[in-house]
């Protein structure tokens, strides 16, 4: 059902109505509406001060998502704290914001240097003894770094020298730690030139020689180079400790102080709803009506008589504009997954899940129904269940599919299955009620007559909708409603099922409705009628896609008798079986949706309600409540 | 002759339909993931516009069923 609402109006003199908004927040129940201004009646402007502060809160939060992403932040509080702390929060976080950011630049810096130096380090060790020392001018040497370890790569680079300069070269090569292949090349002077040049042509670059080296070779540098690298150690892990200490400093701070700013700005968006005059202001909202008695008492225990808290008269509001909350029983809520997944009712219609909650699962059983599938289901229902937390989706869709594993259970049952004809081979399992892989007419007469039961429901309900306020329609849906049952009437008698007196009585009411229902609903009546006369007939689907379902189920059997190889049988049995089960969770689903929200929800199902938004504390998203 | 139009006019019954809601699906399923990728919000509607389709081939599964019954197959 959906929960009867309150349209609450507070009054009182302006100086408390900061305090008021405050205590509304902390009722937590009241969602704010704009008030119409009248007379002398303005909006609540945000002045200067109050702009300044929200600017100010909003750096905070800025600042706060920018600490928040590099330190571990405490968890928010459940309420938020005293905002006495803002400025100081300001310049607080501001500060540390940026010696963090002035920390990771350096720590960027040092890093990158410790790389290279590693890689320098790396290289020496791999070519002690024939790196040029640089005392002589026999040899030049290049130290080079080839991408990729391939040895293609090498193999063409000496051929590429050895056409450029003879065989007066020597290379040599060590694969480095990075993945890279590092390369000493030594040639005689007079060659260098020729062999840079082809360097350049082939993309080999040197190895860059670190900063402030003063004409040092490789070799001569490899001491200081180590002794570097334990002094970019010992920096690094002084930031380490400097970053440390700074999380430290305003990590326990970031979530009270997130919760704190975003409760303020709640608060100043709220008080632009309010409508004021010079000495008095109004604020106007929606509440369930439990909960009025509550704000009510919550207003006078702290402002005593000078805060007047009114509901305002039902004839005084328009009901569509009122929010939607839908409560159901404990059994029916899953259900109310389904239902939001359209627009929701508008307020003061019908909520169609306590009929979801009993119509889903049946249509998913006929279909389904197999006692083996079932209980497959059933145990990925549990399974689901136990990894969501109470109230969440997961937890819903679970118990969602716990309710249509039941059913399947149950039709599986009555239709004498268990992944196929696999009960009768084995325990001679047999129908209760009705076998659906024989007897086909009678389950598509079952599915037609569910069919034609939801549909008269659905117009039933509509019927309902529309007599309160919308007479003319209600008229037609109730001449559309009569004129089912009518037809159904004519059919059974021309079946004879139902004795054949019944035909013309029926027929004649056929004939006087019809005129009532093109007045009422205009000259498309008649073809709307078509459509709910065929949307019965859609139901047929039941039929055909739980026969296909059986279907499957005994071919897979039946294949693992059919193959040669008993093991290769029940493998290809197991895996038919594995694409009947997935089937059979998909079809039911998508086409028990379909009939709900095409069939049924069209019958009577009027879009537009707003969810219910209550104005309260801020919490984190995702948390409950 | 019978015996070989009756499974022929049932096989026509469910693949020409089943054909054209193949043909619809082609159709709807591209332009709905366009807008998907726009408003993820229309998830709802997406399932129920490429189920829609569906109910041809369905019902000719069923007819193909009641020719096959009628004809004593």
């Amino acid at each position: 059902m959906i929960l009867p609402m309150i349209r609450a109006r507070i009054l009182g003199p302006r100086e408390d109505l900061d305090a008021v908004i405050g205590a509304v927040q902390d009722v937590g129940l009241l969602q704010l509406s704009e008030v119409h201004p009248s007379g002398a009646l303005r909006p609540v402007e945000p002045d200067a001060r109050d702009a300044r502060e929200a600017r100010h809160l909003r750096a905070l939060l800025r600042d706060v998502d920018v600490l928040a992403a590099r330190f571990a932040p405490s968890p928010s509080p459940s309420k938020a704290p005293a905002p006495a702390a803002f400025a100081t929060w300001l310049r607080q976080f501001r500060r540390v914001r940026r010696d963090v950011e002035r920390l990771e630049a350096k720590r960027r810096a040092l890093e990158e240097e410790r790389t290279e130096t590693a890689r320098l380090l790396e290289f020496i060790r791999a070519f002690r003894g024939l790196l040029p020392s640089g005392g002589g001018t026999r040899t030049h040497g290049y130290h080079l770094v080839l991408r990729g370890q391939d040895a293609s790569v090498v193999a063409r680079l000496r051929e590429g020298l050895a056409q450029a300069i003879g065989n007066e070269f020597v290379l040599e090569t060590a694969p480095l730690s990075s993945g890279e292949l590092a390369a000493v090349l030594l040639v005689p002077p007079t060659d260098a030139p020729r062999v840079e040049r082809l360097l350049a042509q082939a993309g080999v670059h040197e190895l860059p020689m670190p900063a402030g080296s003063g004409g040092k070779t490789l070799g001569q540098l490899g001491p200081g180079l180590a002794a570097r690298r334990d002094a970019l150690d010992a920096e690094l892990a002084t930031l380490e400790r400097e970053r440390a200490a700074l999380s430290a400093e305003v990590g326990a701070n970031l979530g009270g102080a997130r919760a704190a700013a975003e409760d303020r700005l709640l608060g100043l968006a709220a008080r632009e709803k309010a409508a004021a005059t010079s000495r008095s202001f109004v604020l106007e909202g929606w509440i369930p009506a439990a909960g009025f008695p509550r704000l009510t008492q919550t207003i006078a225990d702290r402002f005593g008589p000078r805060v007047v808290v009114e509901s305002v008269a039902r004839e005084d509001w328009q009901g569509e504009s009122a929010p939607v909350v839908l409560t159901n029983p404990r059994l029916f809520r899953p259900f109310e997954t389904i239902t939001r997944m359209v627009p929701l009712p508008a307020y003061g219609t019908i909520d169609p899940t306590p009929f979801v909650a009993v119509f889903f699962p049946m249509f998913f059983g006929l279909i389904l129904g197999d006692i083996g599938y079932g209980l497959v289901l059933a145990i990925m229902a549990l399974w689901l269940r136990h990894g969501g937390a109470p109230g969440s989706t997961r937890r819903a869709v679970a118990e969602v599919l716990g309710a249509a594993a039941a059913f399947s259970v149950a039709f599986g049952i009555v239709f004498g299955e268990f992944f196929g004809d696999l009960g009768l081979r084995w325990f001679g399992m047999r129908p209760l009620l009705l076998d659906r892989e024989h007897s086909l007419l009678s389950f598509l007469a079952l599915a037609v007559a569910i069919g034609a039961v939801h549909i008269i429901l659905g117009l039933a309900l509509g019927v309902y909708n529309a007599s309160r306020g919308h007479p003319r329609q209600a008229v037609g849906k109730g001449a559309s409603l009569v004129m089912v049952l009518l037809i159904i009437v004519v059919l059974l008698a021309a079946l004879e099922v139902l004795p054949r007196g019944f035909m013309t009585p029926a027929v004649v009411g056929l004939l006087v409705l019809f005129p009532v229902l093109i007045l009422a609903e205009g000259i498309i009546a008649p073809i709307e009628f078509l459509s709910t006369l065929s949307n019965i007939l859609s139901y047929a689907r039941i039929m055909a896609l739980g026969t296909a379902s059986v279907m499957m189920a005994v071919v897979a059997n039946e294949l693992a008798g059919s193959i040669g190889s008993v093991l290769v049988g029940v493998l290809f049995a197991l895996l038919f079986h594995l694409v009947n089960f997935a089937l059979g969770i998909f079809a039911p689903t998508i086409h028990g949706l379909r009939l709900h929200y095409v069939e049924f929800f069209g019958k009577f199902h009027s879009p537009g309600g707003q969810a219910y938004r209550p104005f309260s504390h801020w919490r984190p998203s995702g948390s409950a409540g | 002759m019978e015996a070989f139009l009756v499974p022929l006019t049932a096989a026509l019954a469910v693949s020409i339909p089943a054909l054209a809601t193949g043909w619809a699906q082609s159709r709807i399923g591209p332009a709905i993931s366009a807008s998907l990728a726009e408003k993820p919000e229309l998830s709802t509607t997406a399932i129920l516009l490429v189920a829609i389709p569906e109910t041809m081939a369905i019902l000719g599964f069923v007819v193909a069923v009641l020719i096959m019954l009628r004809a004593g197959g």
